[in-house]
């Protein structure tokens, strides 16, 4: 068992600096947040509101709280942008999941895998987004998936698979096959050993990877800003909608929807961490 | 405007019959929200009050028509309208009479501005019949023309006439063509007068100790600049970085940088490309607006090279600068007391600055940059309905009323918004800032409003920012810049380009069309 090292000086300073690196974006997003409008663009920069208010929080539910402040021309709540990101990035990151690990078990299990085969599994990874959108919205205009959550979700099912189904598969790998060969003498199926003996037993790397998955669906833009009309919002693509003639870019309330989608990852991340630190090792220790 | 239809024709009734004076004529109809300016010409009209105000009303009246017969034929009780983020504040105030009287919703679908033209290119393959009205800049008539999506509304405009080419109501001349026309056909009814001018501190002009020792340094008054050669006097004078103050705050930034070159090209007489679409800027002139702006590097703000639209009216606002290139929107901005904390009241703003040219003469040009306008869907459900909202939302009372609406990006386009002006355009505007979008926008010359036309802007953008960030020296940035348009050009087909080209440069200004040779051209 490794043993932890000693907290000197000079690394603690290295941590600091990281830790100060890491989190100030947060930081200014948050102290955003919380600024009257006539300190989001203040010279020089104001790092911590003097008069801190919700305003900017309470645009995102009621369009017209900063009237108060004499701006006008935000028209539309955050509220569906949320709701549709929830419903967007939690179904999609669930059947990018299901479906990349059924994948992973396959492949590490039970196919003979040709030398192409990582490069087709992965060959939707290999065009920018920009190139593969115009073909969608044909494609998804043709058969009514265009402006709607279904197609939203398919095409992040899509796009995310490659890496569900690569990054599952290297923990299934590092796992000994013996012990599902053990599940099966003892009468279970195929199916039953690995519900209940592989997925169990790699089920950090399931949390990391969704982890991961749902982060990629979440701040997702360029599809979300294809393929949606009237129907479908997202956060990224209401973020980039807070502009208006008589202030130009909100950035106070960018910065409160920016802080409300941070919370979602927050939340999971600390509900999962026990489990994070050995997935996000992406099963680099093999056996 | 609408809501007062009644009232304004009992009192057009009472002036004809001669129970009103005059001055009570134009004071009830500045009540009404009608310009005094249009009140008065109606007043003095020689055809009598009720068919001058007929005239001038006829536009508003005629969509109005047309969206009553539409709506009652329709079968979607909804008109959608693709519009950028920002410009929905010009619209909202009339979609409770478009709801009440006509059982119309309008659904307003907002998109970041710098995508708008994306979205109806997507359109045009997607067809998903979305849209009814859509709210591009010119330079998308013609890409959106030719792929499709959007109708040509010459037939409409013939038949409903928004009297949008009238002399002395339409649409200022050349905007009226090079903003609305696409060879020589109507794509789009422009709604927004978008030109940039020049924006001045008038305090720091009043400055008796600034002025004495300016005029001693260079031998003439201060004041607003009338020539490039004053504009970098003034900045280098006026440059004092150790307070935070900067000689100007024009665009060093991706995607605004282009126009800066441009507004100097088009100075110096030179227009985008010859008659045969070889690219002009590759060429003594375009060398010197390179130079020229990278001379005035060391004058700007330091935000220069990131600046946006609002950040760089956020620092002017807040007194960081000078002079300002600016859209109409820029003085709004600089004229509230909340965006313009240090500039309220302390704006002089002027045409853009003239060049001298070889002969000797000056040469004032303006741009025409980006200016919103309506199209209509050509997969709306209820295309003539649509264009009954475009004519009614741009017709001379209507807009006139719309346009001083904060929350949009409307700016004054018809003659009447800068030579009549209502109480309220006045208000947001000022009479001395009408009067110089007036001086500057008929000499104005438009984006790349031809087929392809974002393609070279953002060709030209690239290799103008290369230059002005050191990383290609000013001929090269041209040479490459140069190459792009021709394969530009060669790709879109030169013969198309051309057509649409030499239908552009038909319609500008004599003095420009004279000093680049567009006159001769076929």
């Amino acid at each position: 068992m490794m043993q932890n090292r000693p907290l000197t000086p000079l690394l603690a300073l290295v941590l600091a600096a990281a830790l100060a690196v890491t989190l100030f974006p947060v930081f200014w997003v948050v102290m955003t947040s919380l600024k009257p409008p006539t300190d989001w663009n203040a010279a020089p920069a104001i790092w911590v509101p003097s008069e801190p208010t919700l305003a900017n929080f309470r645009t995102l539910f009621d369009p017209s709280a900063l009237e108060a402040y004499g701006l006008s021309g935000v028209s539309q709540p955050a509220t569906p942008a949320i709701l549709g990101s929830l419903l967007a990035a939690v179904l999609a990151t669930l059947l990018s999941i299901a479906i990349g690990l059924a994948s992973a078990i396959g492949l590490s299990r039970y196919a003979k895998l040709s030398k192409w085969t990582p490069l087709v599994i992965l060959s939707g990874r290999m065009f920018p987004p920009a190139a593969i959108a115009v073909p969608f919205v044909i494609m998804f205009s043709a058969v009514n998936l265009i402006d709607s959550y279904a197609g939203l979700i398919a095409i992040y099912v899509a796009v995310t698979l490659p890496f569900s189904t690569w990054m599952l598969k290297s923990f299934v790998d590092d796992l000994p096959r013996e012990i599902e060969q053990a599940a099966m003498l003892d009468g279970r199926s195929r199916l039953m050993a690995h519900l209940l003996v592989t997925i169990p037993l790699i089920k950090g790397g399931v949390f990391a990877t969704t982890m991961f998955i749902f982060i990629l669906n979440w701040s997702e833009f360029m599809f979300a800003l294809v393929l949606s009309y009237t129907s479908v919002t997202t956060i990224p693509v209401q973020l980039a909608k807070y502009v208006t003639a008589t202030a130009g870019t909100l950035y106070g309330v960018q910065a409160a929807l920016a802080v409300l989608a941070m919370l979602p990852l927050i939340l999971a991340g600390y509900a999962i961490q026990g489990h994070l630190a050995r997935g996000m090792t992406f099963g680099a220790v093999k056996r | 405007m609408r809501k007062n239809r009644n009232q304004i024709l009992d009192t057009v009734a009472k002036m004809d019959s001669g129970a009103m004076t005059r001055r009570s004529f134009i004071r009830k109809m500045g009540s009404l929200g009608v310009a005094a300016g249009v009140a008065n010409a109606v007043a003095l009209s020689p055809l009598g009050v009720r068919k001058a105000w007929a005239a001038i009303s006829g536009p508003e009246e005629r969509a109005w028509a047309l969206a009553v017969e539409m709506a009652a034929k329709a079968e979607k009780k909804t008109l959608t309208l693709l519009i950028p983020t920002g410009s929905i504040g010009n619209m909202t105030p009339y979609a409770d009479l478009w709801k009440t009287e006509l059982g119309i919703e309008l659904v307003f679908i907002e998109e970041p501005d710098e995508v708008v033209h994306t979205k109806g290119m997507q359109e045009a393959v997607a067809k998903t019949g979305n849209y009814d009205v859509m709210m591009p800049t010119a330079m998308s008539y013609p890409d959106w023309i030719d792929s499709g999506v959007i109708y040509d509304l010459t037939d409409w405009v013939e038949a409903h006439d928004p009297e949008i080419f009238n002399p002395d109501w339409g649409v200022v001349f050349p905007a009226s063509h090079h903003a609305q026309l696409y060879n020589g056909r109507v794509a789009g009814l422009l709604n927004d007068g978008d030109q940039i001018t020049l924006l001045c501190r008038k305090d720091h002009i009043e400055n008796a100790g600034k002025a004495k020792a300016f005029a001693d340094t260079f031998g003439y008054a201060l004041g607003t600049p009338a020539t490039w050669q004053e504009y970098r006097d003034i900045a280098s004078f006026m440059h004092d970085p150790a307070n935070g103050f900067y000689g100007s705050l024009e665009y060093r930034s991706r995607y605004y940088v282009k126009w800066m070159f441009m507004q100097r090209l088009i100075s110096k007489g030179r227009l985008y490309f010859d008659q045969d679409m070889n690219p002009t800027f590759n060429s003594p002139e375009g060398l010197a607006a390179l130079e020229d702006m990278l001379e005035m590097n060391q004058y700007l703000h330091p935000d220069a090279f990131s600046f946006t639209w609002s950040s760089n009216y956020n620092a002017f606002g807040r007194g960081e600068g000078f002079m300002n290139i600016a859209w109409p929107s820029g003085f709004k901005y600089a004229k509230a007391p909340s965006t313009g904390p240090a500039t309220s009241g302390n704006i002089a703003a002027t045409v853009m600055p003239a060049d001298r040219l070889a002969d000797g003469t000056l040469l004032h040009a303006g741009m025409f940059c980006w200016g919103y306008g309506y199209a209509v869907s050509k997969y709306s459900a209820n295309p003539e309905l649509a264009y009954a909202y475009a004519q009614w939302m741009t017709s001379p009372t209507i807009s006139m009323d719309a346009i001083p609406y904060l929350g949009g990006y409307s700016d004054p386009y018809r003659v009447t918004h800068m030579k009549a002006p209502s109480q309220r355009m006045l208000d947001t505007y000022t009479q001395p800032y009408l009067d110089t979008l007036y001086d500057n926008i008929v000499n104005t010359v438009p984006d790349f409003c031809v087929p392809g036309g974002f393609e070279y802007q953002d060709a030209l953008d690239k290799e103008i920012h290369a230059c002005m960030t050191g990383e290609k020296d000013p001929q090269a940035a041209l040479d490459d810049a140069s190459r792009a348009f021709e394969r530009i050009t060669r790709r879109i087909g030169k013969d198309k380009v051309q057509q649409s080209w030499l239908a552009l440069t038909r319609n500008l200004a004599e003095p420009i069309k004279k000093a680049s040779g567009a006159d001769t051209w076929l």
